[in-house]
This record gives C-alpha cells, structure tokens and sequence, in this order.
C-alpha cells in the first residue's frame, strides 16, 4: 500500500487538501499526543463531560426500577411490546456503523481521507455498540437468563432456535462487537507505543507501555503489522453490511404490516451508515475546532463525509417511496392500513419528522457551501441522527400499535424511565467518548505520518 | 359432603388420638419458623416418634428405618412444616394430615365435582362445584338444573373469588373492634335482648333481608315471627321485581311470576328486558335463544328489541330500536291496536312502520311468539305486554304464570318505606340485617345513616363489613354460599340444595342459623336445620341424598297456575321524557350487579359488554345527546335528580336513545374492601323511590377530567374481514357466501386448501388434533368465558392503571364491532383466543424455543424456558398473547393460593403466557382414556370457556375424528378463519354471525334511509 504512488488520485479525493501543508511528520505527532500526555482538558469539553455524567446518573434509578420492578416501568403494552428499548437499540447499532465502514471498506477503498477521522470513528463504534448491546439484555422479561441467547451444552439440552432471527442478532452483534475491537486495538498499538516513548509519567509510560504490546517499531512489526491489519479489515468489511442486515432481518420475517418488508436489510444497511456518518460529523466538528484539529479534519474530510451521507440519504429516501409502493401495489388492506395509519394516524409526526429530517433537510447537502460549513453541517448531523431515531420509532411503535384486528389496537407512551436510559446511554456514550478521547490518540498519528509521506514522495514526483 | 368434613368414624381411637391437633402441637413444642426444622430432627431422634408414626402414617412406617429416615423427612416435611407454621385465627392443622383412610374416591390430584346451588339476588343457579382435596376451586352451571344448564355467567364464575376475598369479614366484631370472645359474647348481648322482646312480643324488633326464596330461610323467619308476633320482617334488594307483581296484579289480579319458554318462540319482542343478558333464569333463557340461531338447522328465531340501554339482548337482536322508555310504551301500544288489544289513549306512535311489521310478524307467529318487557319497565307497561301476548295466544304456550319463587313477593320499596318510616318514629328497638346495605343502596331520601342511629340493638350480617356495618353494634361475619348448607329456588320454582363444600373459611355462621337462633334460642347447625326441612318433605333420606348429588330437586318446578284475565287499559305507564333533562337509566351492572360484587377483582376487570369499560361506572351517552349537551368522553358531569346529585364521568358509546343515559348501580362503594373501594362513583342518590330505575335528570358540566380502563378503544371493522356477518337469506342464496367475502378464502375455501411453497412444518396424521370453532351466531358477548378462563387458568387480576395502558392479562377476550354509527348500531362480538396456527408466527420468532407444537396441535407455551422477549407477542397476528409485565400473579396472599387450580401453573413475572386450550385439561382426559386403553371420546375434553359458555357457542374436540362435533362444525360452509390468509392455517374457527332480519323491515329500512 506505502508503495502505491498517491499521485493517482483515487476516486473523487485530492489527497493533498486532507492535509495542511505545513505539517511535517514531528508536528503530526506533537498535536495528537500532546492531549493524552497533558493533565488538562478544554473548559468546553469539562462543561460536555459533566452533562454527560449527569445523564449517566440519571441511568441509575431506571436501571434499578426496571430491574427491581420488571419491564413493567416502561410504557410497552399489548400490542405494543417492544418500545424505546428496540429503538434505542436499533439506533446505536446504525450509529456504530460508521466506524467500520470508514476504517474497513475505505480502507480497502484506498480512501486515504479517511485516516484522519477513522480512530474516533472506531472508537466511536466500540461505543454505540456497547450503548446499543445493554438494551437487547435490559428489555428482557427475565434478563438473568439473557445466557439462553448463547448456544452453549447445558443439562436442559436445549439450543437457541434458529430459526428467530434474535438469535442471528445475538451472533450478528457479538462478531461484530469482538471484530471491532480487535480492528480498533490493533490499529491502536504503534500509536500507544509513541505515547509510551513521549510519557514523562512513569506510571503513564508503564501503562501505555503494557497497552502497546511491546512494539518497537521494527520493519518485521510493521510488516505483519499491514498484513494484520488488512485482513482484519478484510473481516470487517462483510461485516458492516451484515449487522445491520440481520437487524433488518428482526423485522423483515415478521408478519406485522411495516415490518415485513423485503427490502429491509439493504434499507437498513443505507440508514445505519447515514446514521453513522451523522454522528462522525456531530462528534468530529466540535472536536476540531476545540483541539485545533482543523489541519488535520479539514472542510475536505467534512466533505466527503457529507456527500457519503446524500448518498446515503438517497438510498433512504429510496426505501421510503417503496414502502409506500409496496403498500399500495401489494392490494393488502393491512399494509395499505399500515402506511396510512403512518401518515394519518395518532403518530402522523413521527412519520413526516422523519421525511422531514431523513429526507427533505439532507438535500441541503447538494449544496457544496453547506457541505463545507462546519455550523451547518453540526446542525444537519443532529437533525439527520433525529430523523434515524424517528425511522426506528416510526417502524417498531406505528407498525405494532395498529395491526391486523382493530380490537386489539392501541397506544404506546414512554415513561420516564424510558426516557432515563435513552438519556442514560447517550450520556455514557459521551462520557466514554471524552475519557478515551482524553487517554487515547484520537486521529491515528503513524496513519497520518503515512499520509504525509507519501504526499511529500508524491511531490517529489 | 364435603370430602375433608368427612372424617372416617371407623379409625382406631388411638390412631385419632395421634391425629390430634393438640398432641402433635405438643410435640412439636410450639416451635415454628426455622428453627422448626431442628426440633423435627431431634424430635424424630426419640423412639416415641416413631411409635406416634406407626399409628399415624402406617404408609410411611415401612419405610421407617435409618436408611430411610431422610426420604421420610423429605415427604413429611411439607405437610409437618405447613402445620407448624400455621398462626391464622382458623387453620385446622388435622386436615393437612393426609387421611389414614381417605374418604371414598378421594385420590389425590384429582378433582371432585359436587352440586350446589348459588343464590344470585335470591335466586338459584344450579351449579358444579369443582374441588381439590377439599378446596374448592371452580363452579360451573349444572346441567341438570333448569336455570343452568350447565352454562354460566360471569357472576357464577366470579364467585369462587369472592370465598377466598381477604378482605372478607373474618370475626364477629362490636363497634368495629374484633370482639375478643366471639359468638358467645354475641349471644349472650342476642339473649339479653331477646328476653326484653319476649315479653312485649317482639315489639320494636325489625328484621331486613333481601329477596327470599328459601324454604329454610322462610321457615326460620316464620319460627321468628310467631315467637315475636310483633316483630316486622322487611325485605328489600335494590334490583327488584315490584313492577312484575304489580303488573301481573293488574293483569291477573294476583302476584306471579312469568316464565318464558324462548325454545317455543318464533318471533321475540323485547320492550327494554335484559332477557337473555341478566336477572333470573338469563341462562336458561339464553341457551333457549341460540338454540334456534343455527341457520343451517333451520328454524331460527328473530328478535326484536327497543330498548334505553345497549344490553346484551339488544346486540343479539336482528331489528334493534333505540327508544326512551315512553316511546318503547308508543310503540308497545301501537302494537297492541294492530294486534287488536282494546287500548285507549293517545294514538302517536313512533316508527309506525316498525310497529306495523312486529304487529304483522307477531301476528303470523300466533302461540310461538314471545313480547317481553323489563322486568325494571312501569308495572302498566308490563302489564300492555303480557295483554300483547294474551291477544296473541302465547299465554300457556311461550309465557306461563308460576306461583312467586319468592317468599313474599313484591312490595320491597314499600317494604322498606315502612321500616325507614319506623325508624324515623323511633319505633325500631332492634334491627337485624341479613345481607343487605340499605346505607348504600337505600333511596337517600330514606336517610338510613342517620336514622339507624336512634337504634338500641343494631346487626349486620354479611359477607363483608359494608357501609351499614360501620353504623351497626355487632358486625356478624356472614359465610359464602361454598360454607354453609341452605336452599333455594330457581326463576322457575325449582328447589335445590345450597351445598357447602368447605368449612366456613373465618368464624362466619350462615344467615339461617342466627335467624334459628333468634327464633328459637336454641343453636343449630345449617346443615340439619335443612337436612331435616327437606328429608322430611321428600319423604326420606335417600331422596335427600339424590337431591344433593343431582344438585336439584326432582320435579320441584312450580307448575302453571292459570289465572283469570282481568287487564284492562288504564293508559300510558311511562311519563314522557322531560325537555332539557336527561332520561337517566338506573340499571344493574353486568359485573357488580346491585354493588354486591364491587370487591370481587375478576368482575372489575372483565370488560363490561359492549362498552369494555372495567373498573368503574359512567354516564353512558350516544353520540347526539354528547353533542346535545356538549360533552366528550372524560368529562365530568354533575347529575342531579329530585332525589339528590352525583359526580359522574361521560363515556360516549354507542346503542343509547338521543336523550337519554345510562348509569350502573353498584359503583362507589366507600367500605367493601382494598379492591372496590373508591371504584365508580354511586348512582344511589338518583334513586326516586316511585321509579327506582328511571330518573329525569339535570346535567351540569364541571371541571376535571377522567381517564377510563377500556379494554378495546377501536370499535370499527375497518373494512376488513375477519368478522364476517351474513343474513338467512344471504345463506339461502348462495351456502358459500361467507368464503366469498374474502378474496382469499373465496380461492381456497377453508384455509387448509391453500396451496404453501413450504413443506407443512408439522406431521397432524396421528393422534388427536385438537380444534375449537366459535359460533358467533350464539355468542352474545355476556363475559361468561373470560372470567371461566381466568378461573381455570388462574391468571392474575392487574388494576385499573394496567389495563388502561394495555396490560390486561385475559387469554380469552370479547372483541367488540359496531356497525352502523350511534343509537342505530349494530354490535357484533367476537371472542378471540390463541387460534393455535397450525403454521404459528410466534413460534418461529422464539430464540429460545419457548413456545413450541404439540403433536396434538396445541401451540404451547413453556413458561420456564420463556427469557421474555416478547417477539411472539409482536408477531402474534390475532394479539391474543399476555406478558407479565410485572409480577401480576399475587404469590403473598394465603386465601387466593387456596383458590388457584393445582394443575396450572402460576406465571412469574417476565413470562408470556395465553391460551393453551386447556391443556391441563387435555391431559387429564388423554390420561384416564389411557389408563383404560381406549382413545379420548368426544366431548371429553371440554374446555373452561366451552363449559362456561351459557349458549354453547364454542365446540371443541378431535378435528381428526371425522365423527367428532367439532368436525362437523368444521364441514360446515359457515366456518372461517380469522386471517388465514397469512397462511397460519388457525385451529380455531368461526362460524359467521347469520342474522335473521324481517325481509320486509329490512327493505323499508333501506328505503327510509
């Protein structure tokens, strides 16, 4: 890959503009070590991370009544059994598709932009999948037993069942859950190993230096090292279409109207990265801009991932408009119903918020001075990571609340213990984010060595 | 007899004397709790134990050796453990003792059934009383018993829950304190007051009871009152029947009864009567209805109601007329003059094509026609119908006159005039009430609270301690009718034996043998006081004897009497509805019935019919008189009548005259217990003594709003399909046309002709293949098989807060459509339970395999294995799946783990669950057809809500049986699935709801509209 001359320009990106000129290979890891390697934090981000804990606090009495009490403190019913926790779920698994797909596929894509945003875009994964993994666990109605879920030899004799797409899930989200993290350390350790050189602390430098694995940095390390790390994104890249899949799948097999939906797993594939990428931006933009890392993160970067996200807007949008040809075409009164009810019924604002903020603000991305105002897109981020949020309610609460006889139709209002562990997951999220970003080199500094050199030998050329 | 009262009188008297309570409590010292578990230890260390053992457990002493002894102590130790634990006021620690010789057919683990007999408002329903090793845990109708059937009600079902109410009055207490001593102390105050009384011969001393129709009961109050022939014996029961005797008065000049015989009639009009939905013989009648709702049979019958409510009646009804009470009474006149009956009056009428058309109908079906009036319409009401049906002949063919079941018929409002005027005067000495509230349910201006005040010896007896008990000396603790023996007679005059099957589970004593004891001064026990009442008029034991097997007495009906004609028109009866009022119907709940059942949880939470309101009361509106008065459901109003003001909150629904309410007795009682506290608010206070269940009423808007627990919020069909309804000549047209209503069962007929991609997932060539099929011809939507279900499969009551947000636990649940809008709707039902698929979505969708096939066909649930997902649910096309949300089921309480059926389990929390066809059930059949090696016989198993089902609307069995009921059910071209396009291929099926409307009333209809 280091021998590939850069200068062929892949695919619609300048290599030259995701890098500031000025920067030289010491300056590189000067900027992105000196945080770690410093006892302080921006003000701003101490103000984030105390809002963060907060909302973790808050966590504490919904967990505790919900597993004192039962699934009962939330406001899922009959018939609508699942809630805010398959929706939450939902959510953060799209929201962690971001990572693999910027680390894995542009890898392999040769989308070098990518390197200066695909650290905290892993980490970011990591994150969302461990918010997104406690619902499936919580919304259990007997979640001491959650290790039935595993297939595992056991004197009842009895294996999951299969055929439920749940168990596929359970699969889906523990390889994807595992192959994340090994992505993420392994990409990690030369970077550790330049903390453990830089730390004056001894404690510091022992624990970076116990992280780092003992690398030296010899050219037999960073051979298997590429070697290593190729196939792990090799691995990875199957992956970020079949998480995502399967979880369309938890829908797709039913037999509900809004749910039974052939074109879910690509559909679902499409919103996650959408969603993805939302949060890259949400989480990225203030970030250069607090740690000065707009040489590094620079309107290109913001750019590209902005044109990813209409891209991806598009496929959504797509999906939309044959939801709606498939409830008319299909002659069924249900999904006719179904899609009706959608647009008309008690949660007519889910529906339209969610074609407002999936469908109609996203085409402001067309727009090349919206895809390079850092305050624009911020804002479009939040309104996009909203409107995913309204794709989910919309498809697990209005398909659920009307189905097939009216006798049994109802209504689904969330509690406040709801709201607590929504809230709860997003604060530890944004805490996770700020202590790894705190300990942790957040933009892979051998990465954008690599980048710098290769930009300098094409240069030369 | 009760298995456990059955003590054999052959055991050697050393074996009894070890079986002694008090020797056993000796050795074990007094010791409980953990500690207990030592002394058993140490006690079974000395070798007197094991003489004590070989006396009392000659089973277990074989095995008494130390190779042994820890297998004993692991037997034992539950039942030993049980009895050291006992602390309640009345746990006989003997009957936890297994038998030393068990009584005959008593085999542990299995059921016995006995009769008896339940006294609803006086009245007695024949009844099965299913009991385990002496507990008795679930009533079924006896078919034996002519007000039964052997169907039920949810009242009859519900019962069961009110013997085991914690909340019930447990000892005897004086000024609402418990009395330390009880009875004596009662008796010795009863004997003191009684010696006052002997000598002014009873002079100021009132009794109050309910209706009586109890032979037993009768003759204790007529030993009373010749005792104390001064004494004063008033009864009263807030849901009456004055205006039928008055009314037979007027027409016949003497107090009786109606009878009906429904199976003769061919035509029906119902004037505002509840015939089939409640009050005595409802069952009966009901059963008789749908017997002739079979249009495959042939011969159907057609209905017609007016009415001011939306009963049940009215929704069974082919032509239904929403009319106040007046314009029921314009109608009924006009006719009466087509019919030839000599009235006079005012000759306006309302729908004179309506009047036409019954007149005509009635007129073509002369002897086989039945008109009916509420038995709650103005007694000159009632009275222009039985003339309606003298015109028409059907005196002595489908209406007879009996002699009144009751003991003193009629006359109850002014029954208790007279003894709220007597208190008032300060006339009243002593009061004894028997089961009756009269500060709840007194008219208010009888003012009762306040003039009990002025009484010197004041008694209640009840079940519970109620509002009059607050204001009363001595509250005694009254005994379900499941404790005590007593007798009763049926609609018809059918005597029967009220037969205990358990011993008085607190200190309560029967109404019977404090009414002896206040006669006679002597005690007696219920038991030979009726033992002897009835072995002395059937002539011997052995009659007496198959009258407590049989649970009725044979040829006890009371015949005809045929009285003279003595009616003549004295003019309209109802008074005209009042402009700018609302024409309020006072009318018994279908759940708490007069506020008698307020406390029992099963009723509160099964939907009420039509509206599926649970756990409260509400002014009942339709949709022209909210707009007329500007009101919307959960709104507050304050009605008020002459008589007094009452908070109520407004449910608009569906069914009611433009004008008029409806409001249900029963509701805001202040003092029952922890369940029916503060549920509703009472509607007592609108009470006019002169028209008890009718009030012209102000409405006054006021501030605040209500939130009601409906089970079902969407009443509309939707244009779908999965109830499908039909008229007679719809089936003569075309046998086929309810396939046809669906595009695709008009491809494939039954659904199992549908052509799959997939193999079929399950083998069902062999064994028995269970299948059920709802007629919904029949079902009239009454309740009976929820609350059978929930009987049976012991599921949890949840509160009005969780059924408001959907977490109603009901396997079994009534679905509720309208058709048409407002006063004019019509209103189908549709009970709805796991259809167990052949081809289950929620099976698939399991990731643990917790709900699985059966061989037999049964989509099973194994609760154990449950992680609760709740996926099934979700995929459940029919909803018919019930998570616990929560831990609804009470695991706490004693007196409910004493109702819950042996043979189900009891759900956790965490856990789905819904109908399993009675799988319990199922096995019990397949378990004995084995033992005698012959396959299951149809009609064997027969599930909760079929036996329930007072109209034998659901048939169940082996769908491989050819020969089975339900198969031919099956063949029929009426049957349906319900979604069986979705390829589930449902065992159970409907039968479509065919309608037999006048052809000629229909056509005018339409061109009216």
């Amino acid at each position: 890959m280091a021998s590939q001359p850069a200068s062929t320009a892949q695919g619609f990106v300048e290599v030259e503009t995701v890098l500031d000129e000025n920067h030289t290979y010491e300056s590189v890891t000067e900027k992105i070590s000196s945080l770690p390697l410093t006892p302080t934090l921006p003000k701003p981000v101490l103000v984030v991370l105390l809002f963060a804990m907060l909302l973790l606090l808050g966590m504490g009495p919904s967990l505790i009544f919900l597993l004192v009490e039962g699934t009962g403190v939330w406001g899922i019913n009959q018939p609508v059994a699942w809630g805010f926790a398959i929706i939450n779920f939902v959510w953060w698994i799209g929201i962690g598709h971001a990572g693999t797909l910027i680390s894995a596929i542009l890898l392999l894509l040769r989308q070098e932009w990518r390197t200066s945003i695909n650290r905290f875009a892993e980490t970011m994964t990591i994150f969302a999948v461990v918010c997104a993994g406690m619902f499936p666990l919580l919304h259990l109605g007997r979640p001491w037993l959650a290790h039935w879920f595993f297939p595992y030899p056991n004197v009842m004799q009895m294996w999951p069942q299969y055929r439920s797409p749940l168990s596929w899930d359970v699969a889906a989200i523990s390889t994807y859950a595992t192959v994340s993290i090994l992505f993420w350390f392994t990409g990690l350790i030369p970077d550790l190993a330049t903390l453990r050189d830089r730390a004056k602390n001894k404690v510091v430098k022992t624990l970076y230096g116990a992280a780092s694995m003992g690398w030296r940095g010899s050219a037999r390390h960073w051979q298997r090292y590429e070697v290593a790390y190729l196939l792990l994104a090799g691995l990875s890249t199957p992956l970020v279409v079949s998480v995502h899949s399967i979880i369309g799948l938890d829908f797709a097999v039913s037999v509900i109207p809004g749910w039974q939906v052939t074109i879910f797993p690509p559909y679902f594939v499409a919103g996650a990265i959408f969603s993805g990428f939302a949060m890259v931006l949400t989480l990225s933009i203030p970030l250069r801009a607090l740690f000065g890392w707009k040489d590094m993160i620079t309107l290109n970067h913001l750019n590209n991932i902005s044109k990813v996200m209409l891209a991806t807007c598009l496929m959504v949008l797509y999906g939309y408009g044959m939801e709606v040809f498939f409830a008319w075409y299909s002659g069924s009164v249900y999904e006719g119903y179904m899609k009706f009810n959608r647009m008309y019924g008690p949660y007519w604002w889910s529906y339209w918020g969610l074609i407002l903020c999936n469908g109609v603000i996203p085409q402001l991305l067309w727009f090349k001075k919206v895809r390079t105002s850092p305050i624009i897109l911020f804002f479009l981020s939040i309104v996009i990571n909203i409107g995913m949020w309204l794709e989910r309610f919309v498809i697990v609460i209005t398909s659920l609340h009307r189905d097939f006889l009216p006798s049994s139709w109802g209504m689904y209002t969330p509690t406040i213990f709801d709201w607590g562990l929504y809230l709860g997951t997003i604060g530890l999220f944004l805490t996770l984010m700020i202590v790894a970003l705190k300990i942790l080199p957040m933009i892979s500094q051998f990465e954008v060595r690599e980048l710098l050199h290769k930009k300098k030998h094409s240069n030369h050329h | 007899m009760s298995p456990i009262t059955d003590t054999p009188q052959n055991t050697p008297a050393s074996i009894r004397a070890a079986l002694d309570r008090q020797a056993v409590a000796e050795r074990l010292n007094g010791k409980t709790g953990r500690r207990f578990w030592r002394s058993l230890e140490e006690l079974s260390k000395e070798e007197s134990f094991g003489t004590m053992l070989q006396q009392e457990y000659p089973r277990f002493a074989a095995e008494w050796d130390p190779m042994h002894r820890r297998d004993f102590l692991r037997l034992m130790g539950a039942s030993l453990a049980l009895g050291g634990l006992t602390s309640c006021t009345r746990q006989p620690v003997e009957k936890i003792i297994p038998f030393v010789r068990q009584p005959e057919y008593l085999v542990p683990g299995k059921a016995m059934t006995y009769a008896t007999t339940m006294p609803v408002q006086g009245y007695g329903v024949g009844l099965l009383a299913t009991s385990h090793m002496g507990r008795p845990t679930k009533l079924d109708g006896n078919d034996l018993h002519p007000a039964s059937l052997g169907g039920s009600d949810s009242l009859v079902q519900a019962a069961i829950l009110t013997m085991y109410d914690p909340d019930r009055a447990k000892t005897v207490k004086f000024k609402g304190r418990t009395n330390v001593k009880g009875w004596k102390d009662f008796y010795a105050d009863l004997d003191k007051e009684m010696a006052g009384f002997a000598e002014t011969g009873g002079e100021g001393l009132h009794l109050l009871t309910g209706t009586i129709t109890s032979p037993s009961l009768a003759t204790a109050i007529e030993q009373a009152l010749e005792t104390y022939p001064k004494a004063v014996w008033h009864s009263y029961e807030p849901i009456n029947r004055d205006a039928v005797y008055a009314a037979t008065e007027q027409a016949f000049g003497a107090k009786l009864d109606p009878v009906y015989d429904v199976a003769k009639a061919d035509v029906m009009v119902s004037f505002d009567s509840d015939l089939i939905g409640s009050g005595p013989g409802h069952l009966r009648f009901a059963r008789d209805f749908a017997a002739r709702r079979n249009v495959e049979a042939g011969g159907m019958n057609r209905l017609y109601v007016a009415e001011s409510q939306m009963s049940i009646t009215g929704a069974a009804a082919d032509h239904r007329l929403a009319l106040t009470p007046d314009e029921q009474e314009k109608l009924a006149r006009a006719v009466a003059r087509e019919l030839g009956v000599a009235v006079n009056g005012a000759t306006d009428t309302v729908h004179a094509d309506w009047a036409k058309e019954i007149a005509a109908d009635l007129a073509a079906h002369r002897g086989s026609s039945l008109v009916v009036a509420g038995e709650h319409r103005a007694a000159g009401f009632q009275a222009l119908v039985f003339a309606i049906n003298h015109a028409l002949g059907n005196i002595g063919s489908t209406v007879s006159f009996i002699e009144p079941a009751a003991v003193r018929p009629g006359g109850q409002m002014e029954s208790l005039q007279a003894l709220s005027d007597a208190l008032g005067e300060g006339k009243v000495k002593a009061l004894f009430m028997f089961d009756t509230n009269p500060v709840y349910h007194a008219p208010a201006s009888m003012d009762f609270q306040n003039k009990l005040r002025g009484v010197n010896f004041l008694v209640q007896h009840g079940l519970f301690e109620d509002e009059s008990s607050e204001w009363c000396h001595y509250h005694l603790p009254g005994t379900h009718f499941l404790e005590a023996w007593g007798d009763c007679l049926a609609y018809d005059g059918t005597a029967s034996i009220v037969q205990p099957l358990i011993e008085p589970l607190y200190q309560g004593k029967s109404a019977l043998e404090i009414l002896h004891r206040i006669a006679t001064g002597k005690e007696a026990s219920g038991h030979d006081l009726v033992r002897n009442r009835w072995v002395k008029s059937l002539g011997d034991s052995l009659a007496w004897k198959r009258a407590l097997h049989d649970g009725v007495i044979a040829n006890s009906a009371a015949a005809p009497v045929q009285p003279g004609w003595a009616w003549s028109d004295t003019g309209p009866a109802e008074a005209p509805a009042q402009s700018g009022k609302l024409d309020l119907a006072l009318l018994p709940d279908y759940s708490v019935l007069d506020g008698f059942y307020a406390n029992n949880g099963w009723l509160q939470e099964a939907p009420r019919p039509i509206t599926t309101l649970t756990w409260d009361n509400a002014l009942l509106i339709s949709e022209e008189t909210a707009s007329a008065f500007d009101l919307a459901t959960g709104n507050l109003v304050e009605v008020g009548s002459g008589e007094g003001m009452v908070r109520l909150p407004v449910l608009v629904t569906v069914g009611i005259p433009e004008g008029a309410g409806v409001a249900h007795l029963g509701y805001g009682r202040t003092k029952v217990g922890r369940v029916g506290e503060g549920v509703g608010a009472s509607v007592y206070p609108l009470v006019d003594p002169a028209s008890p269940f009718r009030a012209s009423v102000s409405v006054t808007k006021v501030r605040g709003r209500h939130a009601f627990a409906l089970t079902q919020e969407h009443h509309s069909i939707e244009g779908r399909n999965h109830l499908r309804v039909g008229t007679v000549t719809d089936f003569q047209n075309d046998p086929q046309f309810v396939w046809k209503l669906d595009e695709y069962s008009a491809k494939y007929g039954r659904n199992e002709n549908a052509p799959s991609i997939y193999p079929h997932p399950h083998d069902y060539s062999q064994g028995p293949q269970w299948g059920m099929v709802i007629d919904l011809s029949a079902c009239i939507g009454c309740n009976a098989c929820m609350v059978a279900c929930q009987a049976e499969n012991n599921i949890p009551v949840v509160g009005k807060e969780q059924v408001a947000i959907g977490r109603e636990m009901h396997w079994i649940r009534v679905d509720r459509y309208y058709e048409g809008r407002s006063a004019k709707v019509e209103v189908h039902h549709q009970p709805m339970t796991c259809v167990h698929c052949e081809n289950a979505p929620c099976e698939a969708v399991c990731p643990v395999a917790a709900t699985v096939h059966s061989t037999d066909g049964l989509n099973q649930m194994v609760y154990n294995r449950c992680l609760g997902t709740r996926y099934c649910a979700n995929n459940c096309p029919y909803k018919v799946r019930r998570f616990n949300f929560y831990k609804f089921a009470d695991h706490e309480t004693p007196s409910l783990k004493l109702q819950r059926n042996p043979n189900v389990t009891v759900r956790a929390r965490g856990v789905m669950e819904k109908c399993t066809f009675c799988v319990q059930r199922i096995s019990e059949g397949r378990i004995k057809a084995r033992v005698q090696n012959r396959p299951i016989a149809d009609g064997e198993v027969v599930t909760a809500c079929q036996q329930a089902c007072p109209t034998q609307a659901i048939t169940f069995g082996d769908i491989r049986d050819p020969m089975s009921k339900v198969s031919a059910k099956k063949e029929s071209t009426l049957d349906y699935g319900v979604l069986s396009s979705l390829g589930t291929r449902p065992r159970l099926t409907y039968h479509a709801r065919i309608k037999n409307p006048n052809p000629r009333l229909a056509a005018a209809l339409v061109t009216e509209s």
